[in-house]
């Protein structure tokens, strides 16, 4: 174990409110900007692969909707993206405001790749609504642009959770930073990394299968034959990235040093109570969407699966923040911030923060009350919110 | 010293002023911008004016794709820079104002979507719905403008925060409003300037001359306002702090100097645009976006450097440590290293004593946790160059390290930490110079190399007021300098030198002082 005093000092201000509401929001915001990040990414991947599997030995209907998948995904990224970007900032606040002393020294110590995430989200940003604007006109260029940008935010995403598992790890911190202090450090020697990152973008995949799923709910009146494509996809693509999950998160398990790892097997009740109902919902969710595609009854999968998949994230997140605080517990004590409550600015954030999702539902409904939805077009624009465009798609 | 320093071989400060200088200019026309849309499809509609609305439309798919990717993923990046280059700042701007941050997310929250919504609400939704949506986003932009102007004018007049540490107060300082009504007015103008772009475009002619008319009619009144609010800004900022633009500090006034000159050039330019709008041509449109570029970032570079050797003035320094002694300051004051020493307070060094052998690589390290904020070895404000240019012994180095913050009008914070530390940061500081300094007798050279740095390019009547008028006795009073004025480098210049500046000097005096001076010359002869 490195001298404690490695770990940064906080600085002289107080917390100004009480750790445990920092924490709440920390946690649920992150939950949300997973959620978003999951349709993303599992939206990117299976537009990536839908039309990169739309040549070959298959029938030309088969091809066709193939095409049809990966348009449909490529003009919900972008707004997905935007969401993801959106909605982090605040976990990105949060994190800083509790964890900042190992935030800053483990970005630190990965500086430029840390730094070049956002040269990377960037490029990859504007390859995504370039496939939105020319996904139609211009095939070949649009396949080869969203393959690009998938595989710039899977960088971006190894590099948060390169960050997340150094930042929790300050005992590699010194070697690291004395080796070479240009902020080129990596942490593959952490044996978490790569299955902590597999587990993350597994998940992603399998949310993406969800994504087609309400898709198809949303088609099921208008485009029948369509639809049931879309949910026999999104539906397999569900189960088969679950199935996977069940040997990486075992892999990711195994890899958390023993001490860690017992927590969640016995040692804490409430951690093994959330990993056994982690696992359960994830196996009734397998079955849940199996039993529905041999119905074809698409409002279980859509509605149950999706119910299901939100209480096991909500599971997943808790014990990854459960996971972390053990990391960190031989350094960070909550119980030793100072906190001075800012009283005079508190309620001010949360009122506005209450008005602010009155109107950004506001905005949604009268956007989907009051749009007229033209049939799609070779550049039509993304609407900010799939749920909205679902709702008009089932009013109409 | 209690963050790691992340090495930037070509200059940390320099990495931050891409990514925030750029970014500034795309997020203030999110604002300006923002307010143009909805104006301009106001009128279109009003005029019946099917091209306006036409052009609109495509500009607003420019203003999107520009401002809700870059500027937000740029916006990001200041935060990621600062984060990695001046932690201890982040983390004190984030505990101090993290509901201000809040606040700022909700809004840009607001502003993300119903700039989506917008673009997608094009010939979707009615004029007057569609424009509902542009007014949420110009407010809400508007908003994030109002909660990051408290934060960033706090940095550099925290005002009466510094005795109280109340949000409020630190919020609304001294430049919170002229800087508010100073940003607001760049939005503006910036709004009718990026109208040019998509504008020059265009094909037709009379569409693309009532756009620059229009644009310009944004940008004029605009740049002509930021007259009266840059100097009601500068007057609310400390008179001490911005004495830097005004000399002693080359940077900032030299940045000063552009920030108006370049202001002056795009009104020029803008002046030229509204009389031959139908010539409008795409690179003249870039030519006067970049001009503005080059005033909107001199501005922020002022900005800055007046605020030196502060990020947050008089509260903590570049270098991350704090101005006063406080509870929970973690030993990272200049009295503390004074007294303990670096090495025995700083957490990311290697070295722990200093002897014959590592006095250099201490002196290294010191530099990386001392200096490395803003200065490198030998790029972006690279110590090699300085020392090249001013040609200073290793003695004469190590006496400047005593007084670092008297240059430039204390722009930097003095060295902290004990004389061996010192004597180890001039040893490294050394080996960054090639050049053998020979003894000058250029008197005008000796004083650019070993005075102007506190005593400007021209040491004025004050100055003079504190030499003795007798050249002997003056070159005599230079042996120890110290005992001129206590703060004073050390230095040890030989007796030609001493003579050779004190002629210069003498060529100097102001002319009432020469009236006095020359009996007494005479009287030496």
């Amino acid at each position: 174990m490195i001298d404690p005093s490695m770990v940064p000092t906080i600085d002289p201000n107080p917390l100004p409110a009480p750790y445990w509401l920092f924490k709440t929001l920390l946690l649920v915001t992150f939950t949300l900007h997973i959620i978003a990040m999951n349709f993303m990414l599992g939206g990117a991947f299976l537009a990536v692969i839908a039309r990169f599997t739309s040549k070959g030995p298959l029938s030309s209907e088969n091809k066709a909707f193939r095409n049809r998948i990966f348009l449909d995904l490529a003009k919900k990224v972008p707004v997905f993206l935007a969401a993801t970007i959106t909605i982090g900032i605040a976990p990105l606040l949060f994190v800083q405001a509790i964890y900042g002393q190992y935030f800053y020294t483990s970005t630190i110590l990965i500086a430029w790749p840390w730094f070049l995430l956002l040269v990377i989200l960037c490029i990859a940003y504007y390859g995504f609504y370039y496939v939105v604007y020319n996904g139609q006109r211009r095939p070949g260029p649009a396949s080869v642009v969203s393959f690009i940008s998938l595989v710039l935010v899977l960088i971006v995403g190894f590099i948060q959770s390169t960050n997340v598992t150094l930042m929790q790890t300050p005992t590699h911190w010194a070697a690291k930073y004395f080796a070479s202090p240009t902020g080129w450090s990596n942490n593959l020697s952490d044996p978490t990394l790569i299955p902590r990152y597999l587990h993350f973008v597994t998940s992603a995949i399998a949310v993406g299968g969800i994504l087609l799923v309400l898709l198809a709910l949303a088609r099921w009146k208008s485009d029948r034959e369509y639809a049931i494509y879309l949910f026999q996809y999104g539906g397999k693509a569900f189960m088969y990235a679950t199935m996977a999950q069940f040997i990486i998160g075992t892999w990711f398990l195994i890899s958390i040093p023993r001490n860690f790892r017992m927590i969640f097997m016995g040692d804490s009740p409430l951690a093994s109570a959330l990993l056994i109902a982690g696992i359960l919902g994830t196996i009734a969710a397998i079955f849940l969407m199996s039993n529905a595609l041999r119905k074809q009854n698409i409002r279980v999968a859509a509605y149950g699966v999706s119910g299901l998949l939100a209480v096991v994230t909500i599971t997943m997140i808790l014990m990854r923040d459960i996971l972390r605080d053990a990391y960190l517990e031989p350094y960070f004590h909550p119980h030793q911030f100072a906190v001075k409550t800012q009283w005079a600015v508190l309620p001010v954030f949360l009122l506005l923060f209450i008005a602010g999702v009155g109107l950004w539902l506001l905005m949604l409904q009268r956007y989907s009350l009051f749009s007229i939805n033209k049939p799609p077009l070779a550049d039509a624009t993304p609407t900010a919110d799939a749920a909205a465009e679902t709702e008009v798609e089932l009013v109409h | 010293m209690n963050y790691p320093i992340w090495d930037v071989s070509f200059g940390a400060g320099l990495l931050i002023a891409l990514v925030a200088g750029l970014h500034v200019f795309v997020s203030h026309f999110a604002v300006g911008g923002g307010l143009f849309l909805v104006l301009t499809e106001r009128k279109a509609i009003k005029t019946n004016d099917h091209a306006l609305l036409n052009w609109l439309k495509s500009h607003t798919k420019f203003f999107v794709l520009l401002t809700v990717v870059y500027g937000a993923v740029s916006g990001v990046g200041i935060w990621f820079t600062i984060g990695l280059i001046s932690p201890t700042a982040t983390s004190n701007l984030i505990h101090i104002f993290v509901w201000g941050w809040a606040i700022e997310w909700v809004f840009f929250f607001l502003e993300i979507t119903a700039a989506l919504l917008y673009l997608s609400g094009w010939d979707k939704l009615s004029p007057k719905l569609h424009q509902w949506y542009g007014w949420i986003y110009f407010w809400a932009a508007f908003a994030s403008l109002v909660v990051i102007n408290g934060i960033i004018t706090f940095m550099l007049t925290p005002g009466s925060w510094l005795d109280v540490h109340k949000f409020w107060i630190g919020f609304f300082n001294p430049t919170y409003f002229p800087s508010l009504f100073f940003r607001t007015a760049i939005c503006l103008a910036l709004a009718g300037i990026y109208a040019l772009i998509t504008a020059s475009v265009q094909k037709d002619k009379d569409l693309k001359a009532r756009i620059v008319r229009w644009g310009a009619l944004w940008t004029i009144p605009s740049l002509l306002a930021l007259i009266p609010f840059g100097y009601w800004y500068i007057r609310e900022i400390p008179a001490a702090l911005f004495l830097s633009a005004r000399g002693p500090m080359p940077t900032a006034t030299h940045y000063a100097f552009l920030a108006w000159s370049l202001l002056a050039v795009t009104f020029i330019l803008m002046l030229l645009a509204l009389f031959t709008p139908r010539r409008m041509h795409l690179a003249f449109a870039l030519v006067i976006g970049l001009v503005a570029l080059g005033a909107m970032d001199s501005f922020e570079f002022v900005r800055e450097d007046v605020r030196k050797p502060f990020v947050i003035e008089n509260y903590l320094y570049d270098n991350s440590l704090y101005a006063n002694t406080m509870p929970g300051d973690g030993g990272f004051t200049v009295d503390n290293l004074n007294t303990i020493g670096v090495l025995n307070s700083a957490a990311w060094i290697d070295q722990r004593t200093i002897t014959p052998d590592n006095q250099v690589v201490v002196g290294h390290e010191i530099f990386r946790v001392e200096c490395q904020a803003c200065h490198t070895a030998n790029s972006y404000r690279g110590i090699h160059q300085l020392l090249e240019q001013r040609q200073w012994d290793p003695a004469t180095t190590r006496a400047m390290l005593s007084s670092l913050a008297l240059m430039h009008n204390g722009v930097m914070p003095p060295f902290a930490g004990t004389d061996p530390e010192r004597d180890a940061l001039a040893a490294y500081l050394n080996t960054l110079q090639t050049i053998t300094p020979t003894a000058a007798t250029d008197g005008k050279l000796l004083y650019q190399n070993n005075c102007s740095m506190c005593h400007q390019d021209h040491p004025n009547a004050q100055f003079f007021s504190g030499i003795v008028t007798d050249p002997t006795a003056a070159a005599d009073s230079f042996k120890d300098l110290t005992s001129i004025f206590p703060l004073m480098p050390d230095i040890k210049l030989n007796p030609a030198q001493r003579t050779a500046l004190v002629q210069y000097l003498n060529t100097q005096r102001p002319a009432a002082q020469h009236a006095q001076l020359s009996p007494a010359v005479e009287g030496g002869k």
